[in-house]
């Protein structure tokens, strides 16, 4: 198996830089801050999202929306994207626009500035953001209503990243100010530069510009959340969608847990493709459901929650579809997956990961939150070998511990208005 | 200081393919990628829709959508390509049906024989086809219920004219879906299926491309003719979208394809107005007025011209304003400044290496040409045309091609709060079926 080499190096200031150089037409430059939605304030919902919008609105030498036309204008490619874990911002340029972006990241976490108007039309953005890819949607309060059965509002995890609008309409200009100071700090940040740069040339890049920056202690670290989930529940709700659909859903392992893709390999085995166990028992053997699908959110520091998905047959109530899902999820977690099953879900894990390793965009990313979940960004390399190493046996253990049919909560969507 | 960008000693160009002319008609495009471990592959048949039967339209879609369930050898067929670690996907379009896939490179030779079978004896086994006929039907009714579907819906209407088939879905109405029988499936394939005239893009870090296997694809068939169809006439379109809380609005026109000597100065005119972040529209939209998350577009090519398509999604009351501000800025009222078009093109010319990093992106790129009977010098010819624009050439090309009053413009939402602040355009509601 390719490994990609990667060099870690820390700068004067706290800043961790990775080099990871490879035979690609451009350079990744992925930069992670340790600050995501479950660093605000119960009362400030939504602030980091709204945070990285800010970013894009000027510093001491660049202008408000300059970032983004003048990578476009090298050729480059960028954008950011805020979780509950972290805030990444990345650039693909080539590798003549390395300096450039390099430059342009160091300007904003020196000198971020932010005037009213920008701040307004912002967060008007925000909320039209909120509008497309939640409220106008049909099951667009899927997610909201999934991660409220498992944790309470009171829980870091407890609201999604977007956040409460009426949260928003209460920030001011001085809560800018004060989370940029607390999170925007070289020593809270890691910086990968991925693809057609030498370790060297990377390193002494990342120095000339960021290495000037005036160290800031780290934030406290962010430990793991010990408030606890809730009970499963079994919520139902009428909403003007086009099919009824059925959810089960569990908190599971955390990102780092050594368990976490064994578990992955069961969902995959159980919902994934016309192959898997739910679309030839369900779909096509009993025909309670015209389609089953499997879904994995990752938390770093609390319970992650896995989604099994299901739309039911016309006329057959989603309640008879996720009680056949239980019966056959029980016969799974006793028997565990055939040979076959197993050997077909590691092959498809094996495509997609070397799909996802295929761009040096994506590879910097995943250098990333290889450092950020398991404390290296070598241990990308390692992963795939560490998959191929675990058994049916494995995958059965996980499947039994996370996925017990009597921890699952049930969520069912019915059509009406 | 703000460094300098270094630019590239020259211009990168698109890979030209080792082509191979088998005996069965195929033709096959071979992109070596060392690096990609993950291979691509794109079959291009150029089936086209319009020779499907009024009444039974869908059944282009549903021949190739249900094409890898099951075998007549094989009915384990899905957990045969699973166990390659193949994902493979497929689509009917207007002029070519396309089936393609991503396997890790060096299982390419194992899975092309299953490729080859699944295209020469597909089982069609009716209960694989009643999944796929209520898939197609339920994602049919989906498309209603979200604005931004809804607005792409009646756009693609009102930018052919009546009893075009590209104006009509291409995976048919849930009428012709119910009325199609096995046989009817069975007969398309029969007709449709076949290397003759079809192109095969292989891309990866492949040692061999397997062409003995490709090569046992066997069947021949008549190729029909690409049809050119019929612009509808310019006009405001809305869509009710009970309860929506945004509106998607889309403007465009049908326009001038590849060949045309105008489409490097439209293009990078396109840029200009709504191609990227700092377009002048997004800019004004967005970051100005805040009224949306993103604005941008531009002209998308076919074999028989192409689509000038712009669009944006905006909060209810905003979204008359939104689109007077857009038809202002698409009558070009300042010329493209010199700024502009150098950004412009430093982007489309530069950003061409790195959208062309994988073996998907290739295999695409190349498919899209070989449907609209091109090669891949296509792309470098084109890459130095942009280079050759001046501003006047790319005013004027746009100005010739788009004229805001004779624009089709289809509005998605609330109708009942959108319609008086369209008064002006004086639209027709028209219903989705």
């Amino acid at each position: 198996m390719h490994a990609y080499p990667v060099e870690t190096h820390q700068l004067g200031n706290g800043l961790r830089v990775a080099v990871a150089p490879s035979d690609s037409p451009g350079v990744a430059v992925n930069l992670w801050y340790e600050v995501g939605s479950t660093d605000e304030a119960p009362h400030r919902t939504g602030f980091a999202h709204l945070f990285e919008h800010l970013m894009f609105q000027g510093s001491a030498n660049v202008g408000s929306g300059e970032h983004m036309a003048l990578i476009e204008s090298a050729g480059g490619q960028v954008n950011a994207t805020t979780s509950s874990d972290r805030t990444n911002y990345f650039e693909t340029v080539p590798p003549g626009a390395l300096e450039l972006a390099l430059w342009l990241e160091a300007d904003r976490l020196q000198s971020l500035e932010i005037t009213e108007a920008n701040f307004e039309a912002q967060r008007a953005v925000v909320k039209e953001e909120k509008r497309e890819r939640y409220d106008n949607r049909p099951y667009g309060d899927l997610l909201e209503l999934v991660v409220g059965q498992h944790f309470p509002t009171s829980h870091p995890y407890g609201h999604l990243t977007i956040g409460s609008m009426e949260h928003l309409d209460a920030a001011r200009l001085d809560d800018v100010a004060e989370f940029f100071d607390t999170w925007y700090r070289p020593s809270n940040a890691r910086l990968v530069l991925a693809g057609a740069v030498t370790v060297d040339d990377g390193l002494a890049l990342a120095e000339r510009h960021f290495g000037s920056l005036p160290a800031k202690p780290a934030p406290p670290p962010r430990r793991v959340v010990d408030q606890p989930t809730l009970s499963p529940s079994a919520l139902e709700i009428s909403r003007d969608v086009p099919y009824d659909v059925g959810y089960l859903s569990w908190p599971t392992a955390h990102a780092a847990d050594e368990q976490l893709p064994a578990l992955e390999l069961a969902l995959s085995i159980l919902a994934d493709g016309h192959a898997a166990r739910l679309h030839r028992e369900i779909v096509r053997g009993s025909g309670l459901a015209q389609e089953t699908s499997a879904l994995h959110l990752t938390h770093r520091r609390a319970p992650s929650l896995a989604l099994l998905v299901a739309r039911p047959q016309d006329g057959i109530d989603p309640r008879r579809t996720l009680d056949a899902i239980h019966a056959a999820l029980a016969r799974f977690l006793d028997e565990g997956p055939s040979e076959e099953e197993f050997s077909r879900a590691l092959a498809q894990h094996e495509r997609a990961w070397l799909w996802d390793l295929a761009t040096a965009e994506s590879r910097a990313d995943m250098f990333n939150e290889a450092w950020l979940v398991h404390g290296d960004p070598g241990e990308l390399n390692a992963a795939l070998a560490h998959v191929l190493t675990l058994t049916p046996d494995d995958v059965r253990e996980a499947a039994a511990r996370w996925l017990a049919p009597a921890h699952s909560s049930t969520l069912i969507y019915r059509q009406g208005a | 200081m703000r460094p300098n960008i270094r630019l590239a000693a020259s211009r990168w160009q698109f890979p030209s393919p080792a082509v191979h002319e088998l005996p069965n008609g195929l033709t096959v495009w071979h992109f070596p990628m060392p690096g990609q471990q993950v291979a691509a592959f794109e079959l291009l048949q150029p089936i086209r829709l319009d020779d499907e039967p009024r009444h039974l339209e869908g059944v282009g879609t549903l021949a190739c959508r249900a094409l890898d369930e099951q075998t007549i050898s094989h009915p384990q067929m899905q957990e045969l390509l699973d166990a390659q670690g193949a994902a493979l996907h497929g689509a009917a379009g207007h002029f070519g049906t396309r089936i393609g896939g991503l396997v890790p490179a060096r299982r390419l030779a194992r899975l092309a024989p299953l490729v080859v079978e699944v295209l020469s004896e597909p089982a069609y086994d009716p209960q694989d086809l009643a999944l796929h006929v209520e898939a197609l039907t339920v994602a049919h009714r989906s498309r209603r219920s979200s604005t931004t579907s809804a607005a792409q819906w009646a756009f693609r209407q009102a930018l052919f004219a009546d009893g075009e088939r590209r104006g009509r879905p291409v995976a048919g109405t849930p009428p012709c879906l119910a009325a199609i029988e096995r046989e009817d499936v069975v007969e398309w394939h029969t007709r449709h299926f076949a290397p003759s005239g079809a192109t095969l893009v292989l891309a990866g870090d492949l040692d061999d491309p397997a062409l003995e296997a490709w090569g046992q694809w066997q069947g021949q068939t008549e190729r029909s003719p690409i049809r050119p169809a019929t612009p509808g006439l310019a006009r405001t379109v809305v869509v009710d979208v009970p309860g929506a809380v945004q509106a998607t609005i889309i403007v465009g026109r049908r326009s001038i394809a590849r060949q045309d000597a105008r489409w490097a100065p439209a293009r990078l005119a396109g840029h200009v107005l709504a191609g990227g972040f700092a377009s002048r529209l997004n800019l004004e939209l967005r970051e100005r007025l805040g009224y949306t998350y993103g604005a941008g577009g531009g002209f998308s090519p076919d074999p028989t011209g192409s689509t000038l398509q712009i669009s944006t999604n905006t909060r209810t009351d905003v979204a008359g304003e939104a689109l007077r501000r857009m038809l202002a800025q698409l009558a070009l009222t300042d010329d493209v400044t010199p700024a502009e078009l150098a950004d412009a093109k430093s982007y489309r010319i530069g950003v061409a290496p790195l959208a062309n990093e994988t073996s998907a992106d290739i295999a695409a790129q190349a498919a899209s040409l070989a449907e609209s009977s091109l090669t891949t010098a296509f792309v470098n010819d084109h890459a130095a045309a942009l280079a050759e624009v001046s501003e006047q050439e790319a005013s004027r090309a746009w100005r010739e091609l788009v004229s805001p009053d004779a624009l089709v413009i289809a509005v998605a939402g609330n109708a009942e709060e959108l319609r008086p602040q369209l008064v002006d355009l004086d639209p027709a509601l028209v219903e989705l079926d």
